[in-house]
Formats: C-alpha cells, sequence, structure tokens
C-alpha cells in the first residue's frame, strides 16, 4: 500500500486553538510514525512519536492500493485517545476519541467529558 | 494535568435510533443506537462509547464501536452533523483473502427516535457476538 502520500507535516487549518496544533507523519517502508503537537490544554503540548496501528486503503471496491487513513493510539496520565485519520482533498482530516480513565468525583480536580473530535491540516511547505 | 472524569451520564438523544443509510448502494444499510448497545445489519450487536463535543459539554455527539466478525475487524466511529449521522467505517482483515484493509465513511438518517425501534435480525437470530458473514457487505 502507498502510504508516502500521508508523510509530511501537517498544520492546522483554524486560526484559532483547538485540540491538535500539528501532526507530523514519517513513513518508513510499510510502517507509518505519527507524532501529534497539542493545540491547548488539556492537549499535552507533546503527545510523542507513535507507530500507526493499522493503515487502510482509500476504498474497499476498487484496485486502489493507496493508503486513505490510519489509526493510532496514545495513553496520557489521566486519559486515551484513538486518533483516526484520513485524506481528503488534500487535507489530512483527524478525529480523535479522548476517554478519561480513573475514579469520578475527585475533588478539587476538573471534571471532563469524554469527547471526539474532527479537525483539518493543511500540508505545510518542506 | 489532573482532571477528574465526568460523575454525570452523557444525555445521548441525538445518537439513540433508528438510522438508515442516506445511499441505497451503501454497505451498511441500518444502525440502530440505543443506550447501552449498537446493532448494525446482521452484525449483531456491542456496547458503544459515547462522546462529547466538548469537554465540558454533557450532551453526546458521538459514539465509537468495535465488531469482531472472526475473520475481519470493524470499527464505527460515528458523529452527528446536521442531523446526519456520518460513519467512518474501518475494516480490517485477518484471512487469506489478500484484500486490504480499508477505510470508507457512509451518511445515516435518523428515521425513529425516542422509541424503541423494530430489532434487527441479528438481534432476533442471536443475542451473543457478531458472526462472521463471509461477506463484507
Amino acid at each position: 500500500m502507498d502510504i508516502e502520500r500521508f508523510a509530511g507535516s501537517w498544520k492546522k487549518t483554524n486560526e484559532k486553538p483547538q485540540w491538535i496544533e500539528s501532526v507530523d507523519v514519517e513513513t518508513r517502508g510499510d510502517i507509518l510514525y505519527v507524532s501529534i503537537f497539542g493545540s491547548a490544554a488539556p492537549s499535552p503540548p507533546v503527545w510523542g512519536r507513535v507507530r500507526a496501528g493499522v493503515i487502510y486503503a482509500t476504498r474497499s471496491d476498487t484496485t486502489d492500493t493507496r493508503g486513505g487513513g490510519f489509526l493510532a493510539n496514545y495513553s496520557f496520565d489521566d486519559f486515551d485517545v484513538e486518533v483516526q485519520a484520513n485524506l481528503n482533498l488534500g487535507l489530512l482530516v483527524v478525529a480523535t476519541f479522548v476517554k478519561f480513565r480513573g475514579e469520578s468525583g475527585q475533588a478539587g480536580l476538573p471534571v471532563l467529558q469524554d469527547r471526539f473530535t474532527r479537525e483539518f491540516f493543511f500540508r505545510g511547505e518542506a | 494535568m489532573s482532571v477528574a472524569p465526568a460523575s454525570t451520564r452523557l444525555d445521548l438523544d441525538v445518537l439513540l435510533g433508528d438510522w438508515r443509510n442516506t445511499n441505497p448502494e451503501g454497505k451498511l444499510k441500518r444502525i440502530v443506537v440505543s443506550s447501552d448497545k449498537v446493532s448494525v445489519d446482521d452484525w449483531g450487536s456491542v456496547a458503544p462509547s459515547f462522546y462529547s463535543f466538548t469537554f465540558e459539554d454533557p450532551v453526546a455527539g458521538a459514539f465509537s464501536a468495535f465488531f469482531n466478525l472472526g475473520f475481519w475487524w470493524v470499527r464505527l466511529q460515528a458523529n452527528v452533523k446536521a442531523g446526519v449521522l456520518v460513519v467512518v467505517v474501518l475494516t480490517e482483515f485477518y484471512d487469506s483473502s489478500g484484500r486490504s484493509n480499508f477505510f470508507d465513511r457512509e451518511f445515516f438518517h435518523r428515521c425513529s427516535a425516542g422509541f424503541q425501534p423494530a430489532p434487527l435480525p441479528a438481534d432476533e437470530a442471536q443475542a451473543g457476538s457478531p458472526r462472521y458473514t463471509g461477506e463484507t457487505s
């Protein structure tokens, strides 16, 4: 599968703060690594570099072997994030599913809901 | 940053109901969402995870669900936008067919909400885990 098309430094299209500031994607053969940088709290400023768990082709009913999407997972102290990204019309569309861990009702801590995000990124200049 | 998970359940009203594919040629025909399960065509039912659009809002707008269908796995990632359920379908194959994992997106409209929808065939046939049908559509 052609995954080179994911490679690059992807910048957020939204001028305002959001969940993710930028996404760097590197490929090594059939392996894809993603590095994410947070935009606004509670998003960590640096999420780190992880290997994509699964890479998906664009469609099932064609012979197209171009990579269309990938899945990556992050785990932080208080929450886990499943990242699902796909290419669409030159944009990297990144959805995240943020799921908090731990006991509820801890005194003095902000209470946050599990959250879904979908944000858009354009390819930055090399 | 330390946080506490919300102690109250999300309001699921915008997601609950009987959703039908807007495209008659779509691979998935129907998704039924209740407070404790998501049912798809003849795949059966699984427990979903529900998500809000913001960290503070107790109203759900999205869910994810994972179907283990034996030789193929499907992750559904869905959110409501302008009354449409936008569903990302991530399919992985673990058989010897040589098929590539694939990504797809489909759109659903809600044809019923606020009452118990009629059960899917899979719910009537089996109350357990989804079964492998050998086909993806």
